[in-house]
């Protein structure tokens, strides 16, 4: 049995840890906590995985019991999802069976004959993707961008009535979305935003402002005030003291908020489903919506959600390193 | 600095041309903050008055008739209605339960990634893709998984017998290894953590794989006849009311606990490595430390996310509306999915909706002052 | 008591030598400071000793024991660091009171302690004021009060006075001198500024680039130092360093007409110590140097630098060496001006070019 206390780790270490960070006791929970953290993240995904295995599910593997982990794949959820068909009526069938043969159909008629259907058409899905990408990359940026400033001004400034604005502003979130759209409503349709992807745009950059300027102004409060007063006795102006201090350090802050700004105005569904119809739609309300040949098409709704999904992982996962990065204090060494 | 000769002149940031304008102070704080404001009143104050001025009608938006003035009547009805009062505890329930343990787990989450492992980084990303579903489509997707005859959250569950074992058989070498270090060290806790453990070994164990076991009940999870059906409260055909709330809970809970987790995550970076250390030499104990450093430095961004998820737990509607639909019955019939049923489902009682939309805009309001108010006391702004 | 002992301690960054292997042994009450510029392993070392960063190799002894793997609260020593670590939701009081709640002490005991501790710093009137209100001076001594509370066997202290004013840091020099002395603890000071180090040391330590140059009394590292980056590091401006070359008894300086006359006794070692080659550095302090019309050296005035009470003259020697000559009054020269200076020869030191070291003669013992 080693003695840590008199003899040390037994191998010299190269790294910069300290003394009891070394300890067999300290290795171990070291090791456990990446166990735990792993243990914790798959059990989080079940769902995911759950959801992933069901757009690729045939609907009878959907329904079975007990519910099914090994199934043959299928494809039928994706073309559901995006494809517009009809039902074959019974006097084709037999055409189509022939055509399935002799491998006239592409794949995509073949799986949609398999479930007794034809194709007629591209859904709007793709049509609705883009909307969302235009809608809520933009809404973001402004809501980011405006709540930005005025947190800087909020934190670092006495306003006039600054606990007063500051509630303003975190009250235009608390009014629940399902009232307020009638008023909106009519409010668009006077300003013929009605169906508009500027409508949209604007109308989620004002619902994320609440919270981006909030967030926001609470990491900014984080940030020594010292450095920007050190900038300023040095001739900096205001306006490069905050582009040139306070943003590097705020990245962390900004990454955060952005995220979940980005992630509000991606999935929102009331609105959309309420404001627009056909030409700014974004997906959330067509995928909760997929009303099939015999019900919800919940492997359409699960390719819908997946494909629906991935953007918004892909932006945190390149902002990750940002998210995870300390602000830097004191570490400012001559 | 040392007296160096001649020529160094300090450099100042552009001082190169005198005439500069520079905004000042005044102008960069209207600067700031007008556009935001200017953009949140624009698209704010109608929809809020209009929103109250219906709240005083009887108005109804599917019919063609113009809103009638009725004063105060949908307010008193409102608030004389039971049902409501009802509907307004189990939103405070839901509100209590999900925020609460969203906190707990999130800020969990947030102290075990803190350090710096192997995929850290990637398996942060992976807990927050939860957060990142579309909360109607979560809701569908857990009514999926609920769902006794082919869901699968029976199924997990009743597979978490085996993770009972495996923790029993984890107490049993923890007891091991804890009275071997007794030996050596002498410690007395050593010896009483070890008993424990093994105590806690043994007994399970024994219950695992008696008859009376408690765990048995676990394998009917795979049988839809006597397992829990959460989403109708009922567990093997007995109704156990208030299961449905929670089976929302469980969901809310884990769709946002990465939320809180992020917030938490950034504040504990932000709290310097010498603070630790500092308490260390100190000989402040790991509990000491969290008590009297971490937390108090965390506090106020953990504080803003606990308002802004009790906010959205007030307004919660997509996720219990895709799952639950407010049943069964109304055990998970929230307010905001009330508010959307007499709004646009059936009556379409507009003016009505609208009071209650008030009425519930006041309850947060109320609610988020205090946070606030704590908030600032514990910034120490004076 | 307090001694503490390094024996060939050393750490490694990966492939990096922060430090090299170190030995050092350390009175009891001791005032030392570890010197040297950024990145040349006085901090490491420090933290090593407090347990802040593991040791790559050798041992850590305090009073004969060994506490190389011991936790750093186990070492019974206190920290004071660069940037205070404040507390900064905790005020004045709580701050100086944290180690002692740590440990689980008495109320009492523990407002017994902070009062004697806020009499010692002159802190009284801040105890409940919070960190973040403070000027720099003042965290500083909050700082050294909350050290101070524990009584701790040694002091270990991270260049405290760094991020503080010019003016500032000369008055905190001396309260932490006399902290020092009233303590009889054990104190370890590391700083870049050597003029800091001359001011408090018992000795100093000097060093470069992981390595130990040299380390002993502040007259020792002064008059006598045992390598160029001593010569040059201690001293503003450092030691003046020319090369030249020995020949016939007479260092050779590059310019007209520069030799000078080496004393005697001096002239066995040096031969000794060349072995044959005939570079030679030789090396004197400012004010080591007068001028005179009779001197043997000679050079043109390059820069005049007038400090009130001193001047230092800046002399070309041969548009190679400039060299810094002391005056001890204020008189003005001409630029360009011609002069001639005398060195002092017992001030006068040698080194070998390709050593570094200086090269020594056998003292004659008093």
């Amino acid at each position: 049995m080693s003695n840590f206390r008199e003899d040390g780790p037994g191998y010299p270490v190269t790294e910069a840890t300290r003394v009891d960070k070394v300890s067999p006791e300290s290795r171990i929970l070291g090791k456990m906590r990446a166990l735990i953290v792993a243990i914790i993240a798959i059990v989080m995904l079940i769902p995911v995985f759950v959801m992933i295995m069901t757009s690729f599910k045939a609907r009878s593997d959907i329904v079975s019991v007990p519910p099914t982990v090994v199934f043959k794949p299928s494809l039928e959820g994706f073309v559901f999802l995006f494809t517009e068909r009809a039902v074959v009526a019974k006097a084709r069938q037999a055409d189509f069976k022939a055509a399935a043969e002799t491998g006239e159909l592409n794949i995509i008629e073949r799986v949609a004959f398999e479930a007794g259907q034809e194709v007629t058409g591209p859904s709007d899905y793709v049509t609705r993707l883009k909307n969302s990408l235009i809608i809520a990359g933009l809404s973001t940026i402004f809501s980011v961008s405006l709540g930005l400033f005025a947190a800087y001004a909020f934190s670092r400034f006495d306003v006039l009535g600054k606990d007063d604005l500051l509630f303003f502003i975190l009250s235009t979130r608390m009014l629940p979305a399902v009232v307020v759209t009638i008023p909106l409503f009519l409010m668009f349709r006077q300003l013929n935003l009605n169906d508009t992807h500027i409508g949209m745009v604007l109308l989620y950059t004002v619902f994320n402002l609440s919270l981006a300027t909030w967030l926001l102004k609470g990491f900014i409060d984080e940030i020594p005030i010292e450095y920007e007063e050190a900038a300023l006795v040095d001739g900096y102006s205001r306006w490069q003291t905050f582009h040139k201090i306070v943003l590097p350090q705020a990245v962390t802050g900004i990454a955060a908020t952005t995220v979940f700004c980005l992630i509000f105005a991606w999935n929102e569904y009331a609105f959309a489903l309420m404001l627009t119809s056909e030409n700014a739609r974004t997906a959330p309300p067509s995928i909760a919506t997929m009303l099939g040949r015999g019900g919800i098409e919940w492997s359409a709704i699960a390719a819908g959600s997946l494909g629906f999904l991935i953007p918004v992982v892909i932006v945190v996962f390149a902002l990750r390193n940002y998210l995870l990065r300390g602000v830097t204090f004191g570490a400012v060494r001559k | 600095m040392s007296i160096e000769s001649t020529e160094a002149v300090v450099q100042k940031p552009d001082q190169k041309k005198p005439q500069r304008r520079q905004l000042s102070d005044r102008a960069i704080v209207n600067l700031f903050i007008w556009p935001a404001l200017i953009l949140l009143i624009a698209m704010n104050v109608f929809p809020l008055f209009y929103s109250l001025y219906l709240g005083f009608t009887d108005y109804s938006a599917i019919t063609r008739q113009q809103p009638q003035w009725v004063a105060f009547e949908n307010f008193s009805k409102i608030l004389n209605d039971e049902l409501l009062w009802k509907y307004f505890a189990t939103t405070g329930r839901f509100a209590l339960l999900s925020v609460g343990l969203q906190t707990i787990v999130g800020f969990s989450l947030a102290m075990l990634v803190n350090h710096k492992f192997k995929g850290s980084g990637l398996l942060t990303t992976l807990i927050l893709i939860p957060m990142m579903i579309s909360p109607v489509v979560v809701g569908l997707f857990w009514k999926l998984m609920y769902n006794p005859t082919f869901g699968f959250f029976n199924l997990l569950i009743g597979y978490t017998k085996f993770l009972f074992l495996a923790f029993f058989a984890a107490s049993l070498f923890a007891a091991y290894f804890l009275i071997k270090r007794y030996i050596s060290k002498k410690k007395i806790y050593l010896l009483i953590t070890g008993i424990l453990f093994g105590v806690l070994g043994v007994v399970g164990f024994l219950a695992y794989f008696s008859d009376y076991s408690l765990f048995g009940f676990l394998s009917g999870f795979f049988n839809p006849s006597t397992a829990p059906d959460m989403l109708a409260s009922r567990f093997a055909g007995t109704p156990v009311p208030g299961m449905a709330l929670w089976a929302v809970v469980i969901v809310d809970v884990w769709m946002w606990s990465p939320f809180v987790m992020l917030l938490v995550l950034s504040g504990l970076k932000a709290i310097p490595d010498y603070l630790y250390e500092a308490a260390a030499i100190d000989r402040a104990s790991s509990w000491f430390q969290f008590w009297r450093i971490t937390l108090p430095q965390v506090a106020p961004l953990l504080l803003i996310a606990i308002l802004f998820r009790t906010i959205e737990a007030f307004k919660a509607f997509d996720l219990v509306m895709g799952m639950t639909g407010g049943g069964p019955g109304d055990q998970t019939e929230l307010i905001s999915v009330n508010l959307y049923r007499q709004a646009f489902l059936g009556q379409w009682r507009t003016g009505r909706a609208s009071a209650l939309a008030y009425i519930i805009l006041i309850i947060i309001i109320a609610v988020s002052n205090l946070y606030i108010r704590y908030l600032n006391q514990m910034k120490g702004e004076d | 008591m307090a001694e503490i002992e390094l024996k060939k301690v050393e750490k490694q960054f990966g492939d990096f030598h922060a430090v090299k292997p170190l030995d050092l042994k350390i009175n009891d009450g001791e005032f030392i400071v570890l010197l040297g510029p950024s990145g040349c392993g006085k901090t490491t070392t420090l933290r090593m000793i407090s347990g802040l960063e593991t040791v790559s190799g050798g041992d850590i002894l305090l009073d004969e024991r060994k506490i190389t793997w011991l936790h750093p609260s186990e070492r019974d020593i206190a920290f004071v660091f660069q940037l205070y670590a404040l507390y900064p939701h905790l005020s004045v009081r709580q701050n100086i009171a944290f180690p002692l709640q740590a440990e689980g002490e008495s109320r009492d005991l523990i407002n017994k302690r902070v009062d004697e501790v806020v009499d010692v710093l002159r802190i009284r009137h801040l105890l409940n004021a919070r960190p973040g209100k403070l000027s720099g001076g003042d965290q500083q001594r909050v700082a050294l009060a909350r050290a101070l509370v524990r009584r701790p066997k040694a002091f270990l202290m991270d260049e405290p006075l760094g991020a503080l004013d010019a003016d500032f840091r000369e008055s905190m020099r001396a309260e932490i001198k006399q902290l020092h002395i009233d303590q009889h603890a054990t104190t370890v000071y590391v700083t870049h500024d050597q003029i800091e180090a001359m001011a408090m040391g018992d000795r100093i330590v000097v060093m470069s680039e992981a390595v130990l140059q040299q380390a002993g009394s502040p007259e020792e590292v002064y008059y006598k130092p045992a390598n160029l980056f001593v010569a040059n590091f201690i001293g503003s401006p450092g030691m003046n360093l020319i090369n030249g070359k020995i020949s016939e008894g007479k260092v050779v300086m590059p310019g007209i007409d520069n030799r000078y006359t080496i004393p005697n006794d001096w002239l066995d070692p040096l031969h000794e110590d060349l072995n044959g080659s005939t570079d030679l550095i030789i090396g004197f302090r400012p004010e080591c140097a007068h001028l005179s019309t009779e001197g043997d050296l000679v050079g043109t005035v390059y820069a005049v630098d007038l400090h009130g009470a001193y001047t230092m003259l800046h002399i070309n020697m041969n548009e190679h060496d400039i060299v810094h000559i002391r005056e001890d009054r204020m008189v003005k020269h001409a630029l360009g001006e011609n002069v001639r200076f005398n060195l002092d020869k017992d001030m006068v030191r040698y080194f070998n070019p390709k050593t570094e070291n200086a090269i020594y003669r056998r003292e004659v013992v008093q």
